[in-house]
């Protein structure tokens, strides 16, 4: 066990270097002036030259990553061109937000598709199943941008109940788990649940189906237990493994939120990449890129580990 | 209080001390304190450190509250245009031997927001912040948006406590005008906080200090920063000790929100989360005024056009076809049919009533029958159209709807016997096309380019269109306008210093412009905002800018 | 993905009977969600492919008189966009777009996720490292990332979207096709037909690729739901499709601004991205049954 933990901590460190050199010539290859945020086309040629040697956009490409990766190393993203402000303390703050969203979203969607995958199990080929699974292949089929949009014209434009967009009335700056702030949360959580709740339900659903498939669960039933011991003895079986499928999620959850945020003016990490691509900011974006790939890289790591201890048989290549 | 008092006494000091909580307190629900918040177009808040960022946007919300240039903009009228007024200078006068050196009086008893006095270091701070390269507070990122917008001013020097004296490259009357994009930061306030800033040398402390400075800015504006949390939100509290009495703000507090969705503005305004929005969705306008809202606008110095290429075998060579196209476009249809009445139509660059309008004698106005008239004696018809391709983009700041617009042009162009082709690109490629010019491979072979301008300084309305010099890779003259006449009236305009003599030379050079048909001249944005009710005071002047000091609202 | 493999090992025996496909082919026809699903997606697919002689409005000639007229206008059944053209003329002609970039990417990928993965697979050895190893670097980022972050460097546009998804999808195949291949590699017949000295591309071709193409075939399709979200997410952003063309992602966007005047027709776009996105979800569930013979 300890030596596929150690190895895979080492087999992390290539890609985390290969990583960072993706992000770097992704947002290297884009075409376009890198001082495009500050610098107005009516300025003058020497003004941009001048200023393409302050910012070091003169050097060559190597030198330019080499310098990067080894401040990045010591936990300087830079700054951004547009705003002055170091990347990596605007890149954690967006990231604290989306990551309060994430988890209400997470907790929409596991307690949801735990609910719906073990009656959907439970009760197989029947309409209860057929209900269940329905409502699973719509949360993983429904482009989530298009929901939130629907969800913003019936809640907030037609029955004017929750706000449309934004985080809290003070911004996320003084966000507070009271009512005033969390119906803010509402929309753009149920939004991003979706995903996770389709999901996990067609997990629990396999699971709960293949549990109560197996001999024992007959043998137990056979010698007159309980309906409710079997139930528990299926949720402490397939509990680990959604666990596990709702970690993962949670990745892609924190990665791919831009589409939401965009859709919600949610401030985090999507809402900053976002941004950052339309203002060409290349030291925000290769930094946001970075922490987000990083964050994926490492709670797959911890995905992997976690499953491997609880079950030694599932060792994912 | 004590216990053992006797009870008389006790009820006594409980209804004492009652009457004095309620007298503390009344006086405070009278006055509770009023917030205005406004919803931004800016995706983020403008920079805060003196220098925004986010154009001209970023002056209204972060430059003109918190700072003060040496020259401003009179803001106090809706109906006349809005000129250039005294702000931290009194008088200026330029040197009567030497035409390349002004002196600026300023303005006695002003203070910073953290106590310390505005006088001439201050100034010759702020300008070696962004024009000298070996000062210690020099600070590159601000240089892109400030040098351009004072391409002359080299360097400025103390005379006295209450007098500078400024340099500038070539004699040049438009520097008090420019001076309106330099803002006074403090310099004390920056000292301290480059002090306690960390780093290996002094550029990486002078980089500090000035994110400091962003997050505790230090001006001499009307409205003070009092909290800041990036990207969503920043608070300004009213300054009671500005030095100018009639604008000390009639609101405690003004709060700025990030909205660069039209649809999200709305919303927010709506739903009583904002109680003013920049730029409402022109579809929402009717939604909007029938829930009580306000929409204010006024003509604002910006032009939506065509600019014409003008090199070799250029189809806008022909002064008959670039009229034609002038007299062809239905600006009052376009106005009502799209913009929801969110526009003015362009009869050049500047409207009647504005001081560097003049007297053109080719009128803008839509004359189809003369348009195809023109078309007809420069050789099209309905069997020979003319084909023409404008570059555009799909977005883009200032541009207004570009690509409905573009369509509309299409289709009105379509009947004056034009072929028009749209070649539509993003945003960034178009704009630093417009730098490269019409001959640069990126043009890809148009030969008219859509990029909306701000026209509040002569600089920036006409010369760098115009004047021959201007070509690509100086400045915008995109096409390569090489027009004598022109050079001539640009020269004359920019050497003569006295502010009545030098706008009647601006007329003089605006008229000729639109004789030329220089451009397509289509529209003026008119910065539509939506106002909830309560608020009162407000005057939308014919600027980009607003005054917020005289807004107040009830709560 | 564990059972995914499982169920391709399961079924890769039984592919040397014949009656493997038609099998297959019967459990999918009396599959009714699945025929429901598949006549959706045809008629999208034929309405897309020949719209011109449906006798639609132009889909690109806009009125500035006749904007954001409501479902259920006389002649424009589902109203007019911000500018005023025929929705239902849009929507259909939007499937060319949305339908050509939604799938392409997962085409394409399929090829050169399965010609990678087989040959490292197969090959195994140094070969197999360099190829999972490349791969695992771009599956290391989540896919919504990975899409945005190459478009956004790419700028937008129908190629660069499609080169974009496509890097997204063909690290994933990769891991399917080289999962796949090295266990049927590694079963007897195929070792059988080594050990008989049948050269190695007669092998991959006869034994491994049939074996193989069906699971990720399979895996394919299901991916292309996810592709239609994707690519109607980039020109969302204003990182795909550029303004005239017909998009529903795209369209979805522009209409945005219209939630406050007329809602319903804003959310058509994404409605047709939803109904497309379902129905391959529920053809790619049924084909996995079909194809999953054990009970």
């Amino acid at each position: 066990m300890f030596v596929y933990i150690a190895r895979r901590v080492v087999y992390v460190i290539p890609i985390v270097l290969s990583v960072a050199l993706v992000c770097f010539l992704l947002v290297h290859i884009t075409p376009g002036d890198p001082l495009v945020a500050i610098l107005p086309a009516d300025a003058s040629q020497e003004l941009a030259q001048q200023l393409r040697v302050a910012y070091g956009f003169d050097r060559p490409l190597p030198v330019q990553f080499g310098l990067w990766l080894w401040r990045a190393l010591h936990g300087d993203l830079g700054a951004s061109i547009a705003t002055g402000r170091p990347v990596l303390a605007e890149v954690l703050k967006a990231v604290g937000n989306t990551v309060t969203l994430a988890i209400a979203a997470a907790a929409i969607g596991f307690t949801l598709g735990l609910f719906f995958g073990l009656i959907a199990g439970y009760f197989r080929d029947t309409w209860v199943d057929k209900v269940a699974t329905s409502i699973a292949i719509a949360g993983v089929s429904v482009p989530h941008y298009w929901l939130g949009m629907v969800l913003v014209i019936i809640f907030s434009v037609q029955l004017n109940w929750l706000p449309a967009v934004g985080a809290g009335p003070g911004g996320s700056g003084s966000w507070a788990w009271d009512w005033e702030h969390i119906k803010y949360l509402v929309l753009p959580a149920i939004t991003t649940s979706v995903i996770p709740m389709g999901i996990v339900t067609r997990t629990v659903r396999a699971l709960t189906g293949d549990i109560l498939s197996q001999d024992f669960v007959e043998a137990l039933r056979a010698k007159g237990l309980q309906e409710t011991k079997v139930f528990r003895h299926v949720i402490k079986n397939a509990a680990p493994t959604a666990l596990a499928v709702m970690g993962l999620q949670l990745g892609y959850m924190l990665g791919g939120s831009i589409l939401i945020e965009t859709v919600f003016s949610w401030p985090g990490s999507g809402l900053l990449l976002n941004s950052a691509i339309f203002q060409r900011d290349l030291p925000l974006l290769q930094g946001t890129i970075l922490v987000l790939a990083l964050f994926f890289v490492f709670l797959n790591l911890l995905v992997d580990i976690a499953q491997a201890s609880i079950d030694p048989r599932i060792k994912r290549s | 209080m004590r216990i053992e008092k006797p009870t008389k006494s006790r009820l006594a000091t409980a209804i004492t001390l009652l009457t004095l909580a309620t007298a503390l307190t009344l006086p405070q629900v009278a006055r509770a304190e009023t917030v205005l918040r406004i919803g931004m177009t800016a995706a983020d808040i403008p920079r805060t450190l003196g220098q925004p960022d986010q154009g001209f946007e970023g002056n209204r919300f972060t430059g003109n509250t918190m700072y003060d240039g040496l020259t401003g903009w009179d803001l106090s009228s809706a109906t006349k245009a809005s000129v250039v007024i005294p702000a931290l200078a009194t008088e200026w006068a330029v040197d009567d031997a030497d035409k390349k050196k002004w002196t600026f009086k300023l303005r006695p008893g002003v203070t910073f927001h953290d106590g310390s006095a505005f006088n001439a270091d201050a100034v010759v701070w702020n300008v070696d912040k962004v024009l000298k390269q070996d000062a210690v507070q020099f600070d590159a990122s601000q240089v892109g948006v400030t040098a351009s917008r004072m391409p002359t001013l080299v360097s400025a020097k103390k005379i006295d406590d209450m007098t500078v004296e400024l340099t500038t490259k070539e004699p040049d009357s438009f520097l008090p005008i420019n001076l309106t994009n330099l803002f006074m930061a403090s310099p004390t306030k920056w000292q301290a906080l480059f002090d306690k800033a960390e780093g290996a040398d002094a550029k990486a402390k002078s980089q500090a200090a000035w994110a400091a400075f962003a997050r505790e800015a230090s001006g001499t504006g009307p409205w003070k920063m009092s909290k800041f949390t990036p990207r969503e939100r920043l608070e300004l509290v009213k300054n009671d000790a500005y030095w100018n009495k009639d604008r000390v703000p009639k609101t405690d507090k003004m709060v700025l929100l990030p909205m660069p969705e039209a649809n999200a503005r709305t919303a927010a305004l709506l739903s009583g989360q904002v109680d003013w929005v920049e730029a409402p969705a022109p579809d929402a306008v009717k939604e909007i005024t029938a829930r009580g809202f306000k929409i204010e606008k006024n003509e604002q110095p910006h032009v939506w056009p065509w600019q014409f290429s003008r090199v070799e075998g250029s189809p806008w060579n022909d002064i008959r076809v670039r009229k034609a196209a002038n007299l062809c476009i239905d600006r009052e249809g376009l106005k009502d049919g799209l913009l929801a009445g969110l526009m003015v139509p362009a009869t050049g660059t500047f409207e009647p009533g504005h001081p560097w309008r003049g007297k053109p004698t080719f009128e803008i106005k839509y004359d189809l029958k003369a348009a195809q008239a023109l078309m007809k004696e420069a050789g099209y018809g309905p069997t020979k159209k003319l084909e023409v391709k404008t570059q555009t983009s799909a977005s883009g700041s200032g541009q207004m709807l570009p690509l409905p617009m573009n369509e509309y042009l299409q289709q009105a162009l379509a009947e004056c016997y034009f072929d028009v082709k749209l070649d539509v690109i993003e945003w960034n490629t178009l704009f630093t096309n417009w730098r490269r010019g019409v001959k640069d491979p990126s043009a890809n072979g148009s030969n008219s380019t859509n990029v909306t301008y701000a026209a509040m300084d002569p600089f920036f309305a006409l010369v760098r269109f115009l004047q021959s010099s201007m070509a690509p890779p100086v400045s915008n003259n995109w096409g390569f306008i090489n027009n004598p006449k022109f050079d001539e009236l640009v020269t004359k305009a920019r050497t003569t210093f006295d502010a009545t003599a030098r706008d009647a030379a601006l007329a003089e050079l605006h008229a000729a412009s639109v004789d030329d048909a220089a451009f397509l001249y289509v529209a003026h944005d008119v910065g539509p905002r939506a106002l909830s009710p309560k608020i009162k005071g407000f005057v939308q002047p014919k600027s980009w800018f607003v005054d917020f000091s005289p807004v107040s609202i009830t709560p | 993905m564990t059972t995914m493999t499982d169920t391709a090992l399961q079924a890769a025996p039984a592919t040397k009977a014949r009656g493997y496909w038609a099998t297959v082919g019967r459990r999918i026809v009396r599959d009714k969600v699945s025929m429901a699903c598949a006549f959706i997606l045809l008629l999208i697919f034929l309405a897309a492919i020949f719209a011109p002689y449906l006798h639609l409005a132009d889909p690109y000639q806009g009125s500035m008189i006749r904007r954001l007229r409501f479902i259920g206008t006389p002649n424009y059944p589902l109203g007019t966009d911000e500018l005023g053209r025929d929705m239902l003329a849009r929507l259909i002609y939007g499937g060319r777009l949305s339908l050509l970039i939604g799938i392409l990417p997962v085409i394409l990928a399929f090829f050169i996720g399965t010609g990678l993965g087989v040959v490292a697979g197969y090959v195994g050895g140094k070969l197999n490292t360099a190829i999972m190893r490349t791969v695992d670097v771009f599956y290391a980022f989540p896919s919504v990332l990975l899409a945005i972050a190459i478009s956004g460097a790419l700028g937008a546009g129908i190629l660069n979207s499609i080169v974009s998804l496509t890097i997204v999808f063909v690290p994933q195949i990769t891991r399917v096709a080289e999962s796949v291949t090295t266990g049927v590699r590694n079963m007897d017949y195929v070792e059988a037909a080594r050990a008989s000295g049948a050269n190695a591309f007669t092998i991959m071709r006869v034994h491994m690729l049939g074996n193989v193409l069906g699971s990720i075939f399979v895996y394919a399709t299901g991916l292309i739901s996810v592709s239609m979200i994707l690519a109607a997410g980039l020109s969302f952003l204003g990182l795909g499709t550029k303004p005239p063309e017909p998009e529903w992602g795209l369209m979805l966007n522009t209409l945005r601004t219209a939630i406050y005047v007329n809602p319903w027709v804003a959310a058509l776009p994404g409605a047709m991205i939803f109904a497309v996105s379902i129905c391959f979800n529920l053809l790619s569930d049924g084909m996995r049954s079909a194809m999953d013979i054990r009970n």
